[in-house]
């Protein structure tokens, strides 16, 4: 069932489409959940490119949601439409992605990810001080839209929704694409796709680019659904934390991992939370440990090793 | 004499940061020849077809390939040119099957049918990766692990194969297939191999010539019969007073 790919399609256009009408079905709260879990997912998605398929743990991704979000909010605040402004951001998340990529994507390992959270927190420390342009440490508004509540959510539903599918399709051609191909080669062995021949600097920079450019829109929705951003909230080093848990729960290096993942992790937090109100950060660590003892590939992972197992099964019954 | 010259490395220096490896290294590979480079642990054998290969920058010297100076280029520009490598280690894509590693190694070719054609050659010069192609690379023995290190870097349908450490781990009979494939590329597609190895009398038995180096430099260069009857390399490589 899970080989073929026809029905694969067939299955992922359904749940596409039984989310495009489920709002209409649930209350405003349970939209905003999804909203945000949508919004989860399209970071992890940035984070599985850069960790899951070319190997380098991104831990401070966060500063591009922070920059696509300020950007979005400068831009507003200067009289700007929202559709104008999203270039702008995706575009100076790119550039920082690639002015502080080529430095830093030396590094490997953990000292690629403790230098990313340096250069977040760094980021952080300008916005927060920069007063006159980004409101420094008591956070911006931007634009309220003119229309219900109701109506409202149910945009922003959706435009995340729209953002989720575009990120995990174009990452799913990248990773299929002979770019793709060298960007694993990395993850496998990076002395040797040197060795190779494969120019390393500008796969790492490129998908990096690629990362920063859907963390960023990510940030300008949520800045103009929450149309109030604080620098500590938007640049939180918790949102990329948060999103690299996502993505190792649903599968590390798998196209639906971060959303499978977002989904369990976000629904079990929602009820943890409203069982236990006082524990429920203790409770959701202990469950996070438990999966990933018992499901160290995540999710995916642990489905495709079960319907290998099955067909192996299958062959060695025929086989007798 | 000149014309079939392919590799030309002339007074080089090179290390890692601030620590010389290499001083003033000389050195040629003419066309279907096969050369072998032999010295002791940390003599520079590897640091030196690193810097052939571009993964280490020279800061002194000259490196050229078919009559182009590529002191200056960067590795991916090199294997274009024509340069295969085979590390030491093998470096494999272990979580890459044996079929993607050996693609992985036509990187820079488009994929169409000439590397298919590749790709049977490199299965019919080593037979027992067609029977794993789609297995994981990390679950190869040694030898096989050598013989996709090897076939990657033909991949690339390289003028000069260069090999670090051919026998390193492997069992004799392994490694004396390896020889025989070694002569056959030789013969049959006319490949210059330049490789090091540390068992000397298996170097000095394929090569037609060779090089000794010592603490960085070249201090022997000669064809490879006179260097097993030399008596300072008799006494210190192979054993014999």
């Amino acid at each position: 069932m899970f080989n073929n790919k026809k029905v694969n399609i067939f299955l992922i256009i359904v749940g596409i489409i039984i989310f495009i009408f489920l709002p209409r079905f649930v209350s405003g709260y349970w939209v905003r959940v999804i909203t945000t879990i949508f919004m989860y997912a399209v970071i992890s998605q940035g984070i599985n490119l850069m960790s899951g398929y070319m190997g380098y743990l991104p831990f401070g991704n966060a500063m591009f949601f922070g920059v696509g979000a300020y950007i979005t909010a400068i831009g507003m605040g200067k009289g700007l439409s929202f559709l104008a402004v999203l270039p702008l951001a995706a575009l100076t998340a790119i550039l920082v992605s690639i002015l502080f990529g080529l430095p830093v994507l030396r590094l490997r390992g953990h000292y690629f990810a403790i230098a990313t959270i340096g250069m977040s927190g760094a980021l952080l420390s300008v916005v927060q001080n920069a007063t006159e342009i980004t409101g420094g440490a008591m956070g911006t508004t931007l634009p309220i839209i003119d229309k219900s509540p109701e109506v409202t959510y149910n945009y922003f539903y959706l435009a995340m929704l729209a953002l989720m599918v575009i990120t995990t399709l174009t990452i799913y051609l990248i990773i299929k694409s002979k770019f793709g191909f060298g960007i694993r080669s990395i993850k496998a062995n990076e002395e040797a796709a040197n060795s190779m021949g494969i120019n390393t600097t500008y796969h790492k920079v490129i998908a990096w680019a690629i990362s920063a450019l859907f963390t960023s829109i990510a940030g300008a929705l949520y800045a103009y659904w929450m149309s109030f951003i604080g620098p500590e909230e938007v640049f939180d080093v918790m949102i990329a934390v948060n999103t690299i848990v996502i993505m190792l729960i649903g599968g590390a290096g798998s196209i639906l991992g971060p959303i499978i993942g977002a989904f369990v992790i976000s629904l079990l937090s929602e009820v943890v939370w409203s069982t236990f109100l006082e524990y429920h950060l203790a409770v959701l660590g202990i469950t996070i440990i438990i999966i990933v003892f018992f499901v160290p590939k995540g999710i995916t992972g642990a489905i495709a090793d079960f319907v290998k197992k099955r067909e192996l099964r299958l062959r060695k019954k025929v086989s007798v | 004499m000149k014309d079939n010259l392919l590799l030309k490395v002339s007074n080089l220096d090179a290390g890692y940061g601030a620590i010389q490896v290499l001083w003033d290294i000389s050195l040629e590979v003419k066309q279907k020849e096969v050369v072998c480079i032999i010295g002791a642990n940390g003599a520079g054998k590897s640091t030196l077809l690193k810097s052939i290969v571009g993964m280490i920058p020279s800061s002194k010297g000259e490196i050229f390939y078919s009559g182009n100076n590529i002191t200056k280029m960067a590795s991916p520009e090199r294997i274009k040119m024509g340069l295969g490598f085979a590390p030491e280690g093998r470096h494999l894509f272990f979580g890459l099957t044996v079929e993607d590693n050996l693609l992985m190694g036509a990187f820079q070719r488009k994929y169409n049918k000439s590397v298919k054609e590749d790709l049977d050659f490199v299965y019919a010069l080593f037979k027992p990766l067609k029977g794993y192609s789609r297995k994981l690379a990390g679950n190869l023995s040694g030898g096989e692990q050598q013989m996709c290190a090897i076939g990657r870097a033909l991949m690339s349908r390289p003028t000069l194969l260069i090999i670090d450490e051919l026998s390193l781990g492997l069992a004799p009979v392994v490694v004396d297939d390896l020889i025989d494939i070694i002569a056959k590329l030789r013969k049959e597609r006319g490949i210059s191999i330049l490789l090091v190895e540390q068992d000397v009398k298996v170097a000095l038995d394929i090569a037609d010539r060779g090089y000794v180096l010592e603490a960085g430099a070249v201090s022997i260069h000669d064809k490879a019969d006179r260097l097993a009857k030399n008596e300072h390399i008799k006494a210190a490589y192979l054993g014999v007073a």
